[in-house]
């Protein structure tokens, strides 16, 4: 059976169908669960939706009549009933804050969060799958313990943190760099060629995706230093060495690939994580993502749009387990989906 | 008339404003239950001189630069709060109800610098002898965005809009004495009206809306209506251009504006954008990404005046802060003891630390922002001695020698509730060492907003003390805070109340002349001032940072953007 045939087996055809199929099944109590909890945890905690209009000058019966139309003078199962069967016909209703469909709102801030997490996640793994190879390799001589010690530090810092020191550079001692310290785009985007737009927008995505990625990227390194460490040290490694292959090939082929097939699990537990620092990150570097939809959603109890995005990102972190389910067999030959 | 430049001396200014004081209001000389435009004149004068003394003196070393070459350029603005939506109908944040005022749309009269109504799109209103109906004159040369002429029908299609129930707007109080509407002509509309004092203001801060863009949606729709967040078509100095949701806002200057409500804007472009970090947003500010932070941080503000391509400049808000105590628990039933604790507090040193020289301590409901302030009006000094002395006498000792005193075996002890702001957090150690000093042991506890709103609103009214601050609004219409008839109410949180008092709010809300309102707000404030149910903390100044190439920027307490058409850019600082 040659290697294509075996690809076959194990991505094509009935298999991996089935397979997909039952993931899914299997997801559809735990996205009910997950939301069920959601809304009952925000209904639950103390708080009133209307305490963002919370003003002397506004009547009192101004705010009933908003109570009324959002709903909340109906006792708690009926407004849970709703909400399930508007959610399940596709209507995420109207956010309290925004005045707008929670669809557009949501529409309009998943790309940007999409984006940012995106090339942060191509940072965390490549910077740090690069960087704790290079370990491996050179281990304990200067080059390692120089890069031990920067990811360690690197490690330990909170990532608002690093975002603001970052900004504080940037417009500093840095500003010559012209790095853009907030925002996604700058205020000409919308006159520029697409180019130009493209490079407005790496451009804004430079600072926040460092802060948001680095300290993960270190956390992938020294997983990946230690594992290929474990690599290097195989029979196989010594065979291959032993055949003459050079050592470049002996890495990059023969242990690099064996010694990612741990850290790409790591791939579904740093996207809950990702999701989570983009809430910050984005506050911070005014990013007009989800992360920041969510917290000032939050905050003001914006019921509607808190539910729907939960429920979004709930979806992204199960997408994303199964993204790295599929990753994982496909570096290790060995799993097969049953 | 024409809306004076920065360029302008002062003088110009006073001749000009003269000119116009002669002129429109004609209401004022019939001497109707309206409000009044002719009084204290003089000191009307005086006051729009200091506001053009304050532009002018902004451009003095630029007098240079002529009128025509101050055309161009885009002006970024960043505050810390989104735009959330430019519909009128149910706006309530300061940011929104601004670009609705000033930016976009047109209203029917704005305000003086002493909130006196000024012609805009009425050029004219005359009040009829018995003052019971007031009829506007408007403007011909004023066109929505989209080339459809602004008519008296969209006048009374916003009234009746704003005062239709199903419609939530937040300030109802502003035409409840406005009670039917006639249409005489394209540019004429007449209101029949009861008495009210500030009768016009609500005129001056709600935007009119375009009636054949939104005459055919259901009241209930407007809210929501993608009109307010997607697609808005206004009539004022600036269109509508982009919105970017949670990131800007985007105008550009109406070349259409009427030149005798001040013509096109100089600048090409206004930009908004929301920048929740007072950190970033002074990074954004030194790098040049952004022209001005409206409301900034006062501790950074003084690190940002000693940047000499920036300048921060200040005006009072009409925002105080407070501590309420809730007067039906124990120890705050006593008088005596709420006049205590508001003599022990250093409210001096709280202005130091939570607004340094952007703030001042209050001594009651009414600011330095408002016509009706009165400087000889004096807070209560820092006297702990007379706050022990005053504790002594109301039977508060400490028996036990443990530092806090008891009244019959219960120690005056209680929690104070605030939001987790860093300025509430401040406070709250200053306001518990203070009170430590005398004798009464502070639980200080922070809760957000959505679940302390509850707390103190709801008609258990689970707490003893909060610390809020809050905007006020030009009529003085305090009544939900303090009327006996609404001690149960959601704002009625001391349960204090007064008979004198609820006759002299009540008043406040019928009398036109502003002498009468001066005199009644004088008892409102010494009814309050007695009984001391809200320890007043410090009145808000508004701190503005800007790049020095931003000129023109004469901000009062009418708004940032009043003066939005007058911004200009030097051409160096153009993008």
């Amino acid at each position: 059976m040659g290697i294509g045939d075996r690809v076959v087996a194990r991505y094509g055809g009935p298999t991996l169908i089935r397979y997909l199929g039952r993931r899914a099944l299997q997801a559809i109590p735990l996205l009910i669960g997950i939301v069920t909890l959601i809304f009952l945890i925000l209904h639950l905690a103390p708080g009133d939706p209307t305490a963002v209009w919370f003003n002397p000058n506004i009547p009192p019966e101004v705010l009933d009549r908003m109570r009324v139309n959002m709903g909340l003078d109906q006792p708690l199962h009926v407004q849970y009933l709703r909400w399930v069967k508007a959610f399940l016909s596709g209507d995420f209703g109207y956010s309290y804050t925004q005045f707008r469909p929670v669809r557009d709102v949501i529409g309009d801030a998943l790309p940007n969060t999409l984006l940012l997490s995106g090339t942060s996640l191509l940072v965390i793994f490549g910077v740090g799958c690069a960087v704790g190879s290079v370990q491996a390799v050179r281990q304990y001589r200067l080059t390692d313990s120089l890069l031990t010690f920067a990811t360690l530090f690197l490690y330990s810092m909170p990532g608002f943190w690093l975002g603001l020191m970052l900004i504080l550079v940037a417009s500093t001692s840095l500003s010559w760099l012209g790095l853009p310290v907030s925002g996604m785009t700058s205020v000409d985007h919308s006159l520029l060629g697409p180019v130009g737009k493209f490079t407005d927008v790496a451009q804004h995505l430079v600072l926040p995706t460092i802060a948001l990625g680095l300290a993960s990227a270190a956390g992938v390194a020294r997983y990946m230093r230690g594992e290929m460490l474990e690599v290097i040290q195989q029979d196989y490694i010594r065979t291959a060495r032993a055949k003459g292959l050079s050592e470049r090939t002996v890495i990059l082929r023969h242990a690099l690939r064996n010694a990612l097939i741990p850290v790409v699990s790591l791939l579904g537990l740093y996207l809950p994580l990702l999701f989570g620092g983009a809430l910050v990150i984005e506050v911070v570097f005014s990013w007009p993502g989800m992360g920041r939809l969510m917290y000032d959603g939050i905050l003001a109890r914006d019921y509607p749009l808190v539910m729907a995005a939960s429920f979004l990102f709930a979806v992204l972190v199960v997408i994303g387990n199964l993204i790295a389910d599929l990753l994982y067999a496909f570096v290790d030959p060995r799993i097969r989906y049953e | 008339m024409t809306w004076p430049s920065a360029l302008w001396s002062v003088t110009l200014s006073v001749l000009f404003l003269a000119a116009c004081d002669a002129g429109p209001p004609r209401g004022a000389e019939t001497g109707s239950a309206a409000d009044s435009a002719s009084e204290d004149q003089a000191e009307r004068i005086a006051a729009e001189a200091y506001r053009q003394a304050v532009v002018a003196a902004d451009s003095v070393a630029h007098e240079q630069i002529s009128e025509s070459s101050r055309y161009g350029g885009t002006i970024v603005v960043a505050g810390r709060n989104d735009v959330i939506t430019l519909n009128p109908l149910v706006s309530t944040d300061i940011e929104s109800v601004q670009h609705q005022a000033h930016v976009l749309f047109t209203t029917l009269v704005r305000s003086g610098p002493d909130f006196e109504p000024l012609p805009y799109l009425a050029h004219e209103w005359t009040i009829d002898p018995e003052g019971d109906r007031i009829t506007f004159h408007l403007r011909d040369d004023v066109y929505w965005h989209d080339g459809v002429p602004v008519t008296a029908r969209d006048v009374a299609f916003t009234w009746q809009r704003v005062v239709d129930p199903e419609v939530p707007f937040f300030n109802p109080s502003y035409f409840d004495a406005w009670e039917a509407v006639e249409v005489l002509d394209e540019h004429t509309v007449r209101f029949t009206v009861r008495p009210r004092s500030n009768l016009l203001y609500g005129w001056a801060v709600t935007a009119i809306i375009p009636e054949h863009i939104l005459g055919d949606v259901p009241p209930a729709a407007l809210a929501d209506h993608p009109f307010g967040t997607v697609s808005p078509v206004g009539s004022g100095p600036f269109r509508f251009v982009e919105r970017i949701p949670g990131d800007r806002w985007v105008f550009e200057a109406n070349p259409d504006f009427p030149e005798d409500l001040g013509g096109r804007p100089y600048a090409d472009r206004l930009v908004y954008r929301q920048i929740p970090d007072d950190a970033v947003a002074d990074a954004a500010l030194r790098t040049g990404e952004i022209d001005l932070i409206v409301d900034a941080n006062p501790a950074s503000a003084q690190r940002l005046s000693a940047d000499s391509t920036l300048v921060v400049t200040s005006f009072p808000a009409a925002e105080y802060a407070l501590i309420a105590w809730n007067t039906r628990r124990d120890p705050f039933t006593d008088p005596r003891v709420r006049r205590a604790l508001t003599l022990a507090m250093d409210r001096e040193s709280i202005v130091d630390v939570v607004r340094g020289p952007y703030g001042s301590v209050s001594a009651g409901p009414v600011g330095p922002w408002h016509w009706t302030y009165d400087p000889a009006w004096e807070p209560f000094p820092f006297a702990p001695d007379s706050a022990r002395a005053l504790l002594e006498q109301s039977g508060w000792t400490d028996e036990d020698g443990d530092g806090v005193r008891e009244n019959r075996g219960v120690p005056l002890r209680f929690e104070l509730f605030f939001t987790p702001r860093q300025a509430w957090m401040d406070v709250s150690t200053i306001v518990q060492a203070n009170l430590a000093d005398v004798g009464a042991a502070v639980e200080p506890r922070a809760r957000e907003q959505a679940s302390l709103v509850p707390m103190v609103t709801s008609p258990d009214r689970r707490f003893d003390a909060f610390l809020v601050s809050w905007a006020r609004d030009v009529p003085l219409d305090d009544r939900d805070l303090w009327a006996c008839d609404r001690v149960d109410d959601p704002m009625q949180f001391t349960g204090w109340c007064h008979p004198e008092l609820d006759a002299v709010l009540d008043s406040m809300q019928f009398v036109s002349d502003r002498e009468s309102l001066r005199r009644l707000t004088r008892r409102y404030e010494t009814l309050v001032a007695d009984a001391q149910p809200y320890t007043f903390l410090f009145n808000v100044e508004t701190v503005l940072a800007r790049r020095a190439g931003l000129r023109g920027v004469g901000a009062d307490a009418r708004g940032t953007w009043a003066s939005v058409t007058e911004w200009w850019l030097d051409t160096e600082d153009r993008r």
